[in-house]
């Protein structure tokens, strides 16, 4: 109730404008400082120091206790130094299937000096820590368990430091608005694609596919690097595209209708199981959910409009 | 553009502490007690060589702290130790060995990140606590690089990820102190100081505060002369005055029990009835602390500073034990009469003795009286009698208990300052002259590299006073008619090349040596005036020179403040300084500037266009601006893709864009 009441005096607090155009350079007043419990510990130390020096007219107790009052201060400074003026930019964050972790990336640089101790969080998360060297780019990968299909938001992250003495705790929050799509968890029990699956129509008219070759056409952007008709490239016939006529018979559908379970999310994961088993089999497939329809093809591309089409399907907000 | 990953997640908290930074928690705590356990008793020293050789082992070997029974019992064993040794687990040294006891134990049951803290900070306060007992130079040095060793250890635990190298530790850590110097300056010069302790202090809080004492016993003294620690310093502002009339006058004993002579327990307060006064010297005292109540000063005091008291035996009193070093300035008359008309009753005082005891020198004194009761007469007779036969020496055999002066008079016939003292003044009680016996200390050595005279432990003295009629209080130092070099040199040249005391070898006195001794000594006065003698005083006094007489704390809390400011503004400009983009920028900056300039009006350039097409552009749609912005242009390619610019150059580049107009 507290914790709650102290997050959200919080949220409202150190609200930012998301998201947040990169790079963002963490500038003086985006930098909050407060002591750490160690420092509080710290203070305490040097208060009973100071009425020990006083009570004993210790001249160098005074100057011991002086000496660490001040490095406190300075150490304060240099905390909040450690994390100004860093860059952020968000990295790419690749999509994964559920069950699996996720990985948001942020790269950090130093204007100049060495950054020792970084830290970069998400609320609720162990910090990854990091030290960023000057003329060096420094990749921090937040790693998250997806659990739910969808959209994982990153949310807001905050970038931190406590170094060099642990006293005071600098820290900023920058959001991006980083995501990263969750695919259903492919589930392994939902066997084959079934066979009645197959469509019966057409047969036996060619398809323009990759089943079986039929001619060498000049290349056009887009072909994949399979396709290109290396052998002739080398006796510099120049750069030409193999063509190949898909069979019509081993064209899949992958159907909504087909995939029984009990609720959504089960479904979906029968479903995400075959598309991944009709491409590793290099069929054609197409994936029939309703209300959307992905003509059947294969490839990297492919697979992945057709698992995203899965991860967005109804998706949990 | 190197790229370097990180990623996953630290290791949680309950993997053991990095093993490099344990060694250096552990080698900071065996540096800081080190001092202690010099002056400790041994089983002290074994315990905690141990228990820092079983944490270094436990680290070394990852084995697994010792169970909580046995920390528990261990505790509890250490704590009835220091009971044993000391008979109770308070004071000065049963406190330090029981938080060494315990730092080190709490090493022991080190476990995580808020352990480690803990032993650093109390690492801080066993810093503090050789302050107890030593404040020289050599000390603070060493517990200056202990502070640093610690920095750097928490610097160390708190970098996390690879273990930083020993550079990486040490020069953060010394770049903390180095600017956290000028802020600690400051505070040291203007946080308030306040006069006598916030508690009671316990009884032997003080070290090394050796003295005179109450109270005088024939073998009293010689500890003292063997001790060549600094009793005062004095600096004399119109000439010093010549050795031999260096009397600092200290305790002034004149209760006689036979064997032992004690200050009267009551002194009243005097009235400085002085009939001559003549020759005045002015000097300022700097007094070190040796927790009694009385200042020295020559004979006989003219003024006697605030707080102070004059007896009417011309001892100087402060109204509290002297707990801190103390600067006084004094005036004295060294021409002086004083005391012709004390009243009887002291100096009946002056007259008491047990006559069961020291039969033998009491019947010489009687039958000397007899013969001839003239003091004149019994000075001379009793000159001539120590004049002959009798030997000084540091190291006289022991005397006999119910009779010490007999013992030494008619037997031994060796002794030094306070058996001559004693003996002299009973003898004179003895013939019918009120006398007493004064301790203080005679002489000193000057320091000739700023003239400072420094009286030390083992220049104390004994001599005696003898009340005559018409010519009041007179001083008598039989000592001098035993050995004269004793008051006209000092303690060395009285006991001659046999008796020298080791480290005061006067034999090169102005050889190199003496010249680095006297150097030390000058820099050990300027260390004990300015830093450890640094009290309210010495801040006052600080203060008024600089033009600020009268300061109060509000005043000096306002300057804490600025300084504090001044400082951190002062640090943090550097820090920001440090933290600038390389030069090369600044012609990025300047570039940014005058694409900005030409966006707001209408040409802005695209993010992947290239300074050249830009250029081109720009020239095309503004033929009118070709010459400006191709110069900006060629000026800017040069400093960031060409070979650089000088600080000129950058600085033409900036002007130019400043004067640019887009329109």
């Amino acid at each position: 109730m507290l914790a709650n009441l102290r997050q959200s005096i919080s949220d409202w607090i150190f609200r930012a404008t998301i998201p947040e155009t990169p790079p963002v350079t963490l500038v003086q007043r985006r930098i909050f400082i407060l002591p750490t419990r160690q420092g509080y510990v710290f203070a305490f130390t040097v208060l009973i120091l100071l009425l020990s020096s006083i009570n004993y007219a210790l001249s160098l107790g005074f100057v011991l206790t002086f000496l660490l009052a001040s490095m406190a201060g300075v150490a304060m400074l240099h905390t909040w130094r450690n994390l100004a003026h860093l860059r952020l930019r968000p990295g790419r964050c690749d999509p994964v299937f559920a069950g699996e972790t996720a990985h948001f990336n942020v790269s950090v640089e130093t204007p100049s000096q060495t950054r020792f101790s970084i830290a970069l969080r998400r609320r609720g998360d162990e910090p990854v820590y990091a030290d960023i060297v000057a003329s060096e780019m420094a990749s921090i990968s937040l790693g998250v368990t997806a659990t739910r299909r969808g959209v994982a938001q990153c949310g807001r992250l905050e970038v931190f430091t406590r170094y060099p003495l642990g006293f005071f705790h600098a820290w900023s929050y920058v959001d991006f608005g980083q995501t990263v799509l969750v695919y259903p968890r492919p589930d392994p029990l939902a066997g084959s694609p079934p066979a009645q699956s197959r469509s019966a129509s057409e047969e036996g008219i060619p398809v323009p596919g990759d089943e079986e070759f039929n001619m060498l056409r000049a290349y056009r952007p887009g072909d994949t690097p399979k396709q290109i008709a290396w052998k002739a490239l080398a006796r510099e016939q120049g750069l030409l595209t193999k063509e190949f006529n898909a069979t019509a018979s081993s064209e899949l559908w992958i159907d909504w209708d087909e995939a029984r379970a009990p609720d959504l999310e089960s479904r979906l994961s029968i479903l995400c199981h075959w598309v991944l088993q009709a491409e590793s089999f290099g069929q054609s497939y197409g994936l029939r959910l309703p209300g959307r329809e992905i003509p059947p093809s294969r490839g990297d591309a492919h697979q992945t409009r057709c698992l995203e089409a899965l991860a967005l399907f109804e998706a949990p907000r | 553009m190197k790229l370097k990953l990180f990623s996953g997640s630290p290791p949680p908290l309950s993997t053991p502490l990095d093993v490099r930074n344990v060694m250096w928690l552990l080698a900071a705590m065996v540096f800081v007690v080190g001092p202690h356990l010099m002056r400790l008793p041994v089983w002290i020293g074994i315990f905690v060589v141990v228990v820092v050789g079983w944490r270094a082992w436990i680290s070394w070997a990852a084995l697994r702290s010792p169970p909580r029974w046995l920390m528990w019992a261990v505790t509890i064993a250490s704590t009835y130790g220091t009971f044993l040794t000391y008979g109770r687990i308070f004071g000065r040294e049963a406190g330090v060995t029981l938080l060494i006891l315990m730092a080190a134990l709490k090493l022991l049951e080190m476990r995580d990140q808020r352990d480690v803290v803990l032993s650093i900070y109390l690492g801080f306060f066993l810093v503090m606590t050789n302050f107890l007992f030593s404040q020289t130079i050599p000390l603070g040095l060493y517990m200056l690089a202990c502070v640093w060793i610690f920095v750097a250890t928490l610097v160390g635990f708190n970098r996390v990820g690879r273990s930083p190298t020993l550079r990486e530790r040490l020069r953060p850590a010394g770049a903390l102190l180095v600017q956290a110097l000028p802020l600690m300056v400051a505070f040291f010069l203007l946080f308030p100081r306040t006069t006598g302790p916030l508690w009671a202090l316990p009884q032997d809080s003080r070290s090394g505060q050796t003295g005179l004492s109450e109270s005088m016993t024939p073998g009293n003294i010689a500890n003292l002369i063997k001790s060549e620690a600094v009793a005062f310093r004095v600096q004399f502002t119109n000439g010093m005055p010549p050795y031999r009339s260096l009397y600092w006058r200290g305790p002034v004993l004149v209760d006689f029990d036979g064997a032992t002579w004690s200050m009267a327990a009551f002194s009243a307060q005097g009235q400085r009835n002085y009939s001559r006064y003549e020759r005045p010297s002015m000097y300022t005292v700097t007094l070190e602390p040796h927790n009694k109540t009385w200042m020295f000063a020559l004979d006989v005091p003219a003024t006697y500073p605030e707080g102070t008291q004059l007896l009417s035996d011309l001892q100087l009193r402060h109204r509290r034990p002297i707990t801190e070093r103390m600067r006084y300035e004094m005036m004295s008359f060294l021409n002086y009469r004083y005391g012709e008309n004390t009243n009887p009753p002291q100096i009946n005082r002056a007259l008491r003795f047990d006559d069961t005891r020291n039969p033998r020198l009491v019947a010489l004194g009687r039958q000397w009286a007899k013969e001839n009761p003239d003091p004149r007469m019994l000075l001379q007779r009793a000159a001539q009698f120590f004049g002959t036969g009798f030997t000084y020496t540091l190291e006289p055999p022991p005397l006999d208990r119910t009779n010490p002066y007999d013992d030494f008079v008619f037997n031994s016939r060796q002794g030094f300052c306070e058996h001559f003292a004693g003996a002299f003044t009973l003898l004179m009680r003895a013939a019918g002259v009120p006398s007493r016996v004064v301790t203080g200390y005679q002489g000193g050595e000057v320091n000739p590299l700023n003239n400072e005279l420094i009286v030390r432990q083992a220049d104390a003295h004994a001599w005696s006073e003898i009340w005559v009629k018409e010519e009041g209080w007179v001083r008598i130092d039989p000592t001098a008619a035993v050995s004269p070099m004793r008051v006209e040199n000092g303690v060395n040249a009285a006991l001659g090349p046999i008796g020298v005391i080791p480290s005061l070898i006067d034999a090169d006195r102005l050889g190199l040596l003496a010249n680095m001794r006297f150097a030390w000594q000058m820099l050990n006065s300027q260390w004990d005036a300015w830093v450890v003698g640094y009290n309210m005083d010495r801040q006052r006094s600080f203060f008024s020179q600089l033009g600020f007489p009268n300061i109060d704390w509000r005043t000096l809390g306002f300057w804490l403040m600025i300084a504090t400011f001044a400082v951190g503004a002062a640090v943090a400009i550097g820090l920001l300084v440090n933290d600038r983009p390389p030069k090369r920028e600044a012609s990025l900056v300047a570039w940014n500037r005058f694409c900005a300039k030409l966006a707001a009006s209408g040409l802005a350039r695209a993010p992947h266009e290239g300074p050249l097409d830009y250029l081109a552009r720009v020239k095309a749609a503004r033929p009118q601006l070709a010459a400006e912005v191709e110069e900006i242009t060629r000026r800017y390619v040069q400093a960031r893709y060409g070979e650089g610019a000088s600080r000129e150059d950058l600085r033409a580049l900036a002007r130019l864009v400043a004067g640019f107009r887009a329109t």
